[in-house]
């Protein structure tokens, strides 16, 4: 029974760190009606920043954030000026195509630059923490507090200031939008360079957790698409909803089930969300049936 | 030819299309009208098979065709436009109206030869070879009527032709339009521009918030006090 | 007499000078004859290796076009079907010593099937939605395959003895193999073509414009569709057979990669989509450039080839993004060419 605790809130603890690698994603689908297929990347970039910074610098992965979160932000805006913003008025296959060769393009630069080997921080508290009969790593809880506290301050975000009326405006009808005064297309930067910072957070949240090296965006792409497709394109709630779904049946079904059928499971998992409810739990109606707004 | 009994929609709470009952005799030119967000687009979608009612029946040409999807409705012969015009916009004019054609002769080189037919007909033939995007509203929208033409439909479905049209091109469709009952079509037709079709039609239908108030010859309908009340004052012409 | 008036039956248009549709064009013709010419000529080894892979590529380039350019199904899955060619061809061989040449029409209607499926299963998903199903279904696919041992080898593999005869459809000179991946695309590019002409292909396109419009005029779009995936898929089968037969070993990892299901759809984009054309000119030009940039920087810096390979194609798509046969028919005429 304490094993079976202990799985289900690991679960739910890693859960609220997938939710917060998974709600950039989320959020520029929302808004820009784009799937940046170079997610994974951004998260091992960010990854790799953490670690050069506990490297070099010695600053553990918290306080590289503080570096950490405004340079991804910088990087996302680079490349939706660069890249996505060019896209947005050509076919959709346009956009899927060039995010997914910046993915190649940076799998393929980290490669070059930081090898294939992995790498590690040291663990920045020693030893776990015990709740009841339970123990979990501090980095988890930590990380899973600010995955919360993310989903909260966002949520505030959305509904409470202006920006978030902008973005929500944005989202319901970009043309009626721009006639209103709301610059649309500074809107779709701040959200992909936001939605980038975030991506950024979550990798120094992940990087006391788990190695990095070139294709580890990959493993966790695969997770982010499925929380985000359960959890419904564009809702951040969905995304935590969807993360600890995800987490807790990650952390049952790899104890419980052969290894060997972990990311199959993952895979059809996603099919069968995709068959049985596309627009996921809490996501916008229609959204993947009817079709985005092209 | 087309029989509509007891037909309900809604959209959430909203009464789109209430208890609607009306037939359609062979070789009539039925108008739609009625004010804004009246439910005709709703009945039009209904009877195009575009959405499934709620309740209701449909009978066409004596087939219970209740339900079923937009595609079977094409091939059954009723065919429609589209308000805003759906133009296959990588496919040149002619090629447009091909597949529709398509659906009636199988053969690619026949088809053409049909489609070529109903461009003369609709006056679009200069434009066969150009692409849909160098079309102007005008042009798009006859390119709608060529496109339901080419089906070679028994019930042919009108949703706001003359929207955007120059008086002349309003001129022009009128007439058009008021010469297929002869070519043995039937015509439904749901219209804004009230005095192209009260001019033409030779019976009216008049819905307000989803329920059928008036049905009759222009001239009665024109004059009916719920009509008038239901556009508000407007007072309705025979131009 | 003009070369236009010269028609052809079943083609329409007759002769033209540049490639459109319905019509066989001297720049088709042209790249045939050269294309046979590169078939005869004598090569040095390794450039033979990449004249028979840019045939293979381009032959699969326009089975994924069926789907991708034609029915405006996007999928980055596609590698899928051509393992399932592939291994169902080379499952019976090795193991009930079926010919390749039956084993190939099983692996075409296993890979149809799945293809079927795939449309169907997928059928009311949109953009990035329907992407994505295809990557996870090639995914589970590939996972299923390294899994079952038994039959596919798994991890390690499975191995085409290299005895050569023209039933088992294995050649010592890779000039018999640039004959069978020529034949290929010629025969890929006779479908697409055909397609092109057809009373189905007519409504192929209409459901991509716009799926309401063709319900209007008598379409089913999901029968359609359907039949457009398992089309592509069948062929796509068709060439995971003959690559099995060229390069003698199948893994799971190597064949139904993500990769090379990216490389399938990009070569059509790159070239342009819904053209015949298209997806020959991108392989043309993408798959030697893959090809020579793997063999000279490969072993320089691990990735580098992959570095300017996407940098490359990321320019290309912001750019071009009607491809190079828009940009062949902008050259030549002007205009936008017919699709």
């Amino acid at each position: 029974m304490t094993t079976l605790g202990q799985l289900v809130f690991s679960g739910i603890l890693i859960g609220g760190i997938y939710a917060l690698m998974s709600m950039g994603l989320t959020l520029i689908f929302g808004v820009l009606r784009v799937v940046n297929f170079a997610h994974g990347e951004f998260l091992m970039l960010g990854m790799y920043g953490a670690w050069a910074l506990s490297t070099a610098a010695g600053l553990n992965p918290y306080t590289a954030a503080l570096i950490v979160v405004p340079a991804m932000f910088l990087f996302g805006g680079l490349v939706h000026r660069i890249i996505i913003s060019p896209a947005l008025d050509k076919p959709h296959l346009v956009v899927v195509f060039a995010t997914m060769g910046l993915s190649i393009f940076m799998q393929n630069a980290a490669l070059m630059v930081m090898t294939a080997d992995l790498w590690d921080v040291p663990p920045v508290f020693g030893s776990s923490v015990a709740i009841g009969p339970f123990y979990f790593k501090a980095e988890l809880l930590i990380g899973f507090a600010i995955g919360l506290s993310c989903t909260i301050a966002l949520r505030w975000l959305i509904r409470a200031t202006y920006l978030g009326k902008a973005i929500r405006a944005t989202v319901q009808d970009g043309e009626a939008a721009m006639l209103m005064g709301i610059p649309v297309p500074r809107i779709f930067l701040i959200t992909f360079a936001g939605g980038s910072a975030l991506v950024g957070l979550s990798a120094c949240v992940m990087m006391p957790l788990f190695s990095v090296f070139p294709t580890v965006g990959l493993n966790f792409v695969l997770i982010a698409f499925v929380i985000v497709v359960l959890g419904g394109m564009g809702s951040i709630e969905g995304a935590l909803l969807g993360g600890i779904c995800i987490g807790v049946v990650q952390s049952l079904s790899s104890y419980y089930v052969a290894p060997a059928f972990g990311q199959m499971f993952f895979f059809i998992l996603f099919l069968l969300v995709m068959i049985v409810r596309p627009d996921g739990i809490l996501g916008q109606k229609g959204a993947a049936t009817i079709g985005i707004k092209d | 030819m087309l029989e509509i009994r007891n037909l309900e929609h809604r959209f959430g709470a909203l009464r789109a299309v209430h208890d609607v009952s009306m037939t359609v005799k062979q070789g009539e030119l039925l108008g739609l009208i009625g004010p804004n967000g009246a439910g005709k687009s709703t009945l039009y979608n209904l009877i195009a098979g575009a959405l499934k009612p709620m309740r209701g029946e449909i009978i066409f040409a004596g087939r219970n065709v209740t339900g079923w999807p937009a595609y079977r409705i094409a091939r059954v012969g009723i065919a429609r436009t589209f308000q805003i015009p759906k133009p296959y916009r990588q496919l040149s004019v002619i090629e447009n109206v091909m597949v529709a054609a398509l659906q009636r002769e199988h053969s690619v080189a026949r088809a053409r030869t049909l489609a070529e037919a109903t461009l003369a007909d609709v006056g679009l033939s200069d434009h066969a070879g150009a692409p849909v995007g160098t079309l102007t509203v005008g042009l798009l929208k006859r390119l709608e009527v060529a496109r339901a033409l080419a089906m070679r439909p028994e019930l042919l479905l009108f949703d706001e032709i003359m929207a955007g049209l120059m008086p002349t091109e309003v001129a022009v469709m009128t007439a058009f339009v008021a010469g297929l009952p002869a070519r043995g079509i039937t015509v439904i037709w749901v219209e804004h521009v009230l005095y192209a079709i009260m001019k033409t039609a030779s019976r009216i239908m008049v819905l307000d918030r989803g329920e059928l108030i008036a049905d009759g010859p222009p001239s009665a309908v024109a004059r009916d006090p719920a009509v008038v009340k239901a556009y508000l004052g407007e007072e309705l012409s025979l131009a | 007499m003009s070369l236009a008036s010269i028609r052809i039956a079943g083609l329409p248009n007759g002769f033209a000078l540049m490639p459109r549709r319905g019509a066989v064009s001297l720049f088709e013709i042209g790249l045939l004859i050269a294309c046979i010419a590169l078939v005869g000529i004598p090569l040095p080894q390794n450039l033979r290796d990449v004249v028979v892979l840019t045939f293979l590529y381009a032959g699969l380039a326009l089975a994924w076009n069926v789907a991708g350019g034609y029915a405006g199904l996007i999928s980055f899955g596609h590698a899928a079907f051509f393992g399932i060619g592939a291994y169902t061809s080379t499952i019976l061989l090795v193991h009930a010593g079926v010919s390749p040449w039956l084993g190939l029409w099983v692996g075409a209607l296993a890979s149809a099937a799945a293809g079927a499926l795939l449309a169907v299963v997928c059928a009311r998903l949109k953009g990035p939605f329907f992407i994505l199903s295809t990557l996870a279904a090639a995914e589970v696919v590939r996972i299923g395959a390294l899994n079952w041992a038994s039959m596919t080898g798994g991890p390690e593999g499975l191995s085409i003895l290299p005895v050569s005869s023209l039933a088992n459809m294995v050649f010592t000179s890779k000039a018999a193999y640039a004959a069978l991946m020529l034949g290929y695309l010629v025969i890929c590019y006779a479908v697409t073509m055909a397609l092109q002409c057809s009373r189905y292909g007519y409504f192929l396109l209409a459901v991509r414009d716009d799926e309401d419009a063709a319900k209007a005029a008598g379409v089913n779009p999901l029968l359609v569709r359907t039949g457009a995936m398992a089309l592509s898929a069948l062929l796509t089968g068709i060439g995971g057979t003959l690559f099995a037969q060229y390069f003698l070993y199948l893994d799971p990892t190597f064949v139904i990669s993500p990769e090379l299901s990216f490389q399938l759809a990009l070569l059509p984009a790159v070239g342009g989509l819904g053209t015949a054309i298209g997806p020959v000119l991108g392989s043309f030009l993408i798959t030697p450039l893959s090809e020579l940039l793997r063999a000279y920087l490969g072993h320089a810096a691990a990735g580098l080839h992959l570095v300017i390979y996407s940098a490359v194609l990321i320019v290309v798509m912001l750019y071009f993004p009607s491809g190079l046969a828009g940009a062949l028919a902008r050259l030549a005429g002007g205009r936008k060419p017919k699709l």
